[in-house]
C-alpha cells in the first residue's frame, strides 16, 4: 500500500517529468527558432568581413586572380570558426579563386553567399560559407543535455521540499495512520507507539488490534495455567508470524530530520563553487604577488585544510554542545563568513571568512552526521547514513547551477548573500525539527591513546585505509583531475567536460539509498563495501582499452556505481565500530574517518599529477584504480580471518559490523 | 486529518508549481546565456581579426597609440555589421586610442560594459597591450531573449498549472483512498486480506488455547489454522 506522502512524493515526481519534457521540448524549439540563426550570422559576418577585405584588394588595384594568399586566409577563417565546414571564394564564370576546408555529409547544408563587388557595383566574385550541421547540431544537443539537467536539479529540489514537508511534525498524525494501514495489509497486527497525538482515524485501528493483544495474552495465560505447551508453542509461532504481543517503534525519523536542514545549509556552501575562483583572482591585486592561478586556488585550500583538520576537534565539540546546537552554532558561523565574503574585497579578509565558513561547515557536518548516528537504530543506520550522504549529494547538484545564474544576476559577491540567506533557513529548519541538544556531559576529549586503541578494534583500520581513503582518493584524482585534464587535451570544452563529469553525482543520488537499504537488509554491508571498492577501482582498467569520452564515461560511472554501494554501508560500518572505542565514545573515531577521507581528498590531486607527469592518463588512472583494488581486497581478506576467528570463540564486532 | 491531508495536498501542489517555475526560469537563463554567447561570438570574430592586426604592428616594433591606420579599419569593420555601435581600440588601462566613433577617443569606459565584447591585444611577451572593444546594439540581444521568453512561457505557464492541478488530483485520489483504508481498517471484517487471515489464525488459536475441549470435539488440531 502507498501512503498519501509517498504516494504523492511519487506524483510529484512523475508531474515534474511530464511539465519539464513540455520544456525541454519548448527550449528545443526556441533553440531552432533563436540560438541557430545567430549561429548562422557568425557566418555572415565573417563572409562580410572577408569579402570587404577582398573588395580593398581590388580598390588598391590588385586583381581579383592576382591575389595571393587566399586559400591561407580562408584557412585560418575556417580553423578560428568551427561552425564553417568550407568557404570558397568563385568567380561569376565558375572559378575557384580560393578553397578551404571539406564540404560537410549532409546533403543540403546551410549555406551562406556573400558577393565580392567593385566599387562601381559590378558582381566580381561570392564568397561561399557552408555552415557545418554537424557542429550546429552537437552545439544545440549540448544545450538541450543542460536544459534537461536543470530539469533534474528542479526535481531534486521538490523532492527535497517535499521531504521538509513530510518530515514535519504536523504530519505525524498522518504517518501514524499510514503506518497502521501499510501494516494491517501486509498482515502486521502489532501494536504501535507513536509519540503523536491519536486522531480520530487511528484510535478505532488502535482499540481493535489492542482488543485482540489482550485476547492474545489472555489465551497464553489460559495455556500456561493448564501448562499446555502446545498450545503455547502455537501462540507464540503466531504471535511472532503476525506480531501478536509486540510493539511497533514506528518511523525512525532520525535522518528524515536533519535532511532539509542539511539540504539548505550544504547548498548554501556549493552556491559559491561555480565562481569562488574567478571572485577570488579578481581581488587578488599586483601587488600580492601570488599570481592568479594562486588567488583563485587559495581560498579552496583554506576551506579544505581548515574543514579537514577541524573533523576530530569538532566530532569532540559536537558531542559536548549537542548535536542541535552544533548544527545551529556551525550554520550561524557560516551564515556570518558568508555576509562577510559578500562585502569584502579585500583578499586577505576574504580568505579569513572562507576559513570562519570551513569552521562552520564543519561543525555542522559534524554535527549533522553525529545526530544521525546518534539517534537511528543499528539495523537502520546504513539506510539512515545513506539519507545524510543523499542529501550532501544532491546539494553538489543543485547549488552550483543556482549559484552560477545567482552570480550572473547579481555578481559574484552578491551571490555569496544567497548563501547566507540558504544556510540562516537550514539553521531555522535545524532548530525546529532537530530534537533538543542533550549534551554530554563530564566527557573528556579523545586522546591519541583512544584512537589508537580505536584503530585495533577488528576491521576498522582495513575499513578506514583499505576502503575510505583509497575511495576518496580515487574519487579526486580520477573524476575530478584526471578526467578533466585529459578531456581537455582531447580539445573538449570545459562544458562538455562538466556535463560528463555529472554522471558520477547523478548514480551516486540514485545509488546511494538503495545500495544502503539492500546493505542493511540482507546484513551485507562489508560485502557491499568490498563490491563497492571492487567495482570503483576496476573501472579505470576500461582505460587501458581506450580513453575515448564513451569509455571515460564507463569509467565514471563504475566510479559512481561502487561507490553507491559502498559509501553509506562503510560510514555505517565504521558508527557501529566506533561504539567499541573505551569508553563507548564514537566522537573521535568518526572524526577520524572523516579526517582520513578528507586526506585522500587532498592527496589525491598531487598524487595523480605525479603519476600523470610519469606513466599518461590511461596508467595513471588505472594504477590509482588498482590501489582501491588492493584496499577492497585487504579489507575482505581481513573478513575472512575474522570469520575463522569467530568459529573459535566470540568477539566485539562481527564480520558485518554488528555487535555480537 | 483531512485538514492536514488537505493542506498536505496543497503544499505539494505549490512546490509543483514552483518547480516548474524554478524549472523554466533556469532553462530561460541557460538559452539566453547561449543566445548572448552566440550573438557575442561574431563580434568576437570581429575582434580578433582588428586585434590580430594590431598584435602584427606591435611584433613589428609599432606601438599601439602609433597605429594609426587600425581607425580606418575599426570603421570599416563596424560598417559591415549594422548592430555595431562602434569599435574601440583602447591601451591597457581600457583609455580609448581609436575609434569607429571619433567622439569616443580619449574616454576610458572599461572593457566589461554590458553590451560589450572585448578582446585583449598582446605584444610578443604575452602582455597586454590594449584591448579591442566593440560595442553592439543591445536590442540585438532583446529581440532574441523576448522570442526565447515568448516560447518558453506558452509552453511553461500550462505546465505550472497542469503540474499544480494534477498534484492536488492526485493527492485527493490518494487520501481518498487513504481515508477509505482507515475506515475499513476500524473494522476487522473490512480488514484487507492478509489482515483477516492474520486475523482468522490468531483467533482459531486463541480458541483453542482457551477452550481445548471445544475443539477436540470440532477437530483435529490441524483444522485450526
Amino acid at each position: 500500500m502507498i501512503g498519501l506522502r509517498a504516494g504523492i512524493s511519487i506524483a510529484i515526481a512523475v508531474v515534474l517529468c511530464a511539465a519539464l519534457a513540455a520544456i525541454g521540448f519548448a527550449a528545443h524549439s526556441a533553440v531552432e527558432r533563436t540560438i541557430v540563426p545567430a549561429i548562422a550570422a557568425q557566418a555572415e559576418s565573417v563572409g562580410r568581413s572577408a569579402a570587404a577585405l577582398i573588395e580593398n584588394a581590388v580598390t588598391a588595384g590588385v586583381p581579383l586572380d592576382k591575389l595571393v594568399g587566399v586559400n591561407a586566409y580562408l584557412d585560418g577563417l575556417e580553423r578560428a570558426n568551427v561552425e564553417l565546414a568550407d568557404l570558397k571564394l568563385v568567380t561569376p564564370d565558375g572559378r575557384i579563386l580560393g578553397h578551404a576546408g571539406t564540404p560537410p555529409a549532409d546533403p543540403d547544408p546551410p549555406t551562406v553567399i556573400t558577393s565580392v563587388t567593385a566599387r562601381s557595383g559590378i558582381p566580381l566574385a561570392s564568397l561561399i560559407i557552408t555552415i557545418d550541421p554537424g557542429v550546429v547540431s552537437s552545439q544545440v544537443h549540448a544545450l538541450l543535455v543542460d536544459v534537461a539537467f536543470i530539469g533534474l536539479v528542479s526535481l531534486l529540489v521538490a523532492l527535497e521540499l517535499v521531504a521538509l514537508v513530510v518530515g514535519a511534525s504536523s504530519t505525524e498524525a498522518l504517518a501514524a495512520l499510514e503506518a497502521r494501514v501499510r501494516a494491517l495489509s501486509r498482515g502486521r497486527l502489532w501494536l504501535h507507539t507513536d509519540a503523536a497525538e491519536k486522531s480520530p482515524l487511528v484510535m478505532p485501528i488502535d482499540a481493535q488490534v489492542a482488543r485482540l493483544h489482550e485476547r492474545h495474552a489472555h489465551a497464553r495465560e489460559a495455556a500456561e495455567r493448564r501448562g499446555d505447551t502446545g498450545a503455547l508453542v502455537d501462540l507464540d509461532a503466531i504471535g511472532a508470524r503476525f506480531g501478536l504481543g509486540a510493539v511497533h517503534a514506528g518511523e525512525n525519523h532520525a535522518a528524515t530530520i536533519i535532511r532539509p536542514a542539511l539540504f539548505l545549509f550544504m547548498m548554501a556552501e556549493e552556491l559559491a563553487r561555480p565562481f569562488l575562483p574567478r571572485l577570488a583572482g579578481s581581488m587578488a591585486t599586483p601587488d600580492l604577488n601570488i599570481g592568479r592561478d594562486l588567488a583563485m586556488s587559495l581560498p579552496i585550500v583554506v576551506f579544505m585544510a581548515v574543514v579537514a583538520l577541524s573533523q576530530l576537534p569538532f566530532a569532540v565539540l559536537s558531542e559536548r554542545l549537542g548535536r542541535r546546537r552544533g548544527f545551529v552554532l556551525g550554520a550561524a558561523i557560516a551564515a556570518l563568513s558568508y555576509v562577510g565574503s559578500a562585502l569584502t574585497d579585500h583578499f586577505g579578509l576574504f580568505l579569513v571568512s572562507r576559513a570562519t565558513a570551513a569552521i562552520g561547515y564543519a561543525l555542522v557536518f559534524v554535527s549533522a552526521q553525529g545526530h544521525v548516528v546518534d539517534l537511528s537504530r543499528p539495523q537502520e543506520r546504513t539506510a539512515a547514513l545513506a539519507v545524510f550522504v543523499r542529501a550532501i549529494m544532491v546539494a553538489g547538484l543543485c547549488g552550483p547551477p543556482i549559484g552560477g545564474v545567482l552570480a550572473d544576476r547579481l555578481g559574484d559577491h552578491a551571490a555569496f548573500l544567497g548563501s547566507a540567506v540558504l544556510a540562516v533557513l537550514g539553521l531555522l529548519v535545524a532548530y525546529f525539527t532537530m530534537p533538543r541538544s542533550q549534551p554530554l556531559t563530564g566527557g573528556a576529549g579523545v586522546g591519541l591513546s583512544d584512537l589508537r586503541a580505536a584503530l585495533g578494534a577488528p576491521r576498522l583500520a582495513a575499513l578506514l585505509l583499505g576502503c575510505a581513503l583509497p575511495a576518496k582518493f580515487l574519487l579526486v584524482a580520477v573524476c575530478f583531475y584526471l578526467v578533466p585534464v585529459e578531456l581537455q587535451n582531447q580539445g573538449y570544452s570545459a562544458a562538455a567536460i562538466g556535463r560528463l563529469q555529472m554522471i558520477y553525482p547523478v548514480l551516486m543520488v540514485i545509488g546511494v539509498p538503495i545500495a544502503a537499504h539492500f546493505a542493511d537488509r540482507l546484513n551485507a554491508r562489508a560485502a557491499f563495501v568490498t563490491a563497492g571498492g571492487l567495482i570503483a577501482g576496476s573501472g579505470t582498467l576500461l582505460l587501458l582499452v581506450g580513453t575515448s569520452p564513451v569509455i571515460v564515461a564507463l569509467v565514471l560511472a563504475l566510479l559512481g556505481l561502487g561507490q553507491a554501494l559502498s559509501i553509506a554501508p562503510q560510514s555505517s560500518m565504521v558508527a557501529e565500530a566506533a561504539r567499541h572505542v573505551p569508553g563507548g565514545r564514537s566522537a573521535g573515531v568518526l572524526g577520524l574517518f572523516r579526517l582520513i577521507e578528507r586526506t585522500g581528498n587532498a592527496t589525491g590531486p598531487a598524487a595523480a599529477g605525479f603519476l600523470l607527469a610519469v606513466a599518461g592518463f590511461a596508467s595513471a588512472s588505472t594504477l590509482i584504480g588498482l590501489f582501491a583494488v588492493a584496499g577492497a581486497l585487504g579489507f575482505a581478506l581481513t573478513g575472512t580471518g575474522r570469520r575463522k576467528a569467530d568459529s573459535s570463540g566470540p568477539t566485539a564486532l562481527s564480520s558485518e559490523g554488528t555487535a555480537s | 486529518m483531512i485538514r492536514i491531508s488537505l493542506g498536505l495536498i496543497l503544499v505539494f501542489a505549490l512546490i509543483a508549481a514552483a518547480c516548474v517555475a524554478f524549472g523554466a526560469y533556469f532553462s530561460y537563463v541557460t538559452l539566453q546565456t547561449a543566445h548572448r554567447k552566440a550573438i557575442e561570438a561574431r563580434f568576437n570574430v570581429t575582434a580578433a581579426r582588428i586585434a590580430v592586426s594590431a598584435e602584427t604592428a606591435a611584433s613589428l616594433g609599432i606601438t599601439l597609440p602609433a597605429q594609426a591606420p587600425l581607425a580606418d579599419l575599426a570603421r570599416r569593420e563596424a560598417r559591415l555589421d549594422p548592430t555595431i555601435i562602434s569599435i574601440d581600440i583602447t591601451d591597457e588601462r581600457n583609455r580609448v586610442l581609436f575609434s569607429s566613433d571619433p567622439d569616443r577617443i580619449g574616454r576610458a569606459d572599461g572593457a566589461r560594459a554590458p553590451g560589450t565584447v572585448s578582446r585583449a591585444v598582446e605584444n610578443d611577451l604575452a602582455a597586454v597591450i590594449g584591448r579591442i572593444v566593440v560595442r553592439y546594439d543591445p536590442a540585438t540581444l532583446a529581440q532574441g531573449e523576448a522570442a526565447l521568453a515568448r516560447d518558453l512561457t506558452a509552453i511553461a505557464m500550462p505546465a505550472l498549472i497542469g503540474a499544480g492541478l494534477a498534484t492536488i488530483a492526485i493527492g485527493l485520489l490518494l487520501a481518498n483512498g487513504l481515508g477509505r483504508a482507515a475506515r475499513r481498517a476500524a473494522d476487522p471484517a473490512l480488514w484487507p486480506p492478509a489482515a483477516r487471515s492474520a486475523l482468522a489464525e490468531a483467533e482459531a488459536a486463541h480458541a483453542a488455547a482457551i477452550n481445548p475441549a471445544a475443539l477436540a470435539s470440532t477437530g483435529p488440531k490441524g483444522e485450526r489454522t
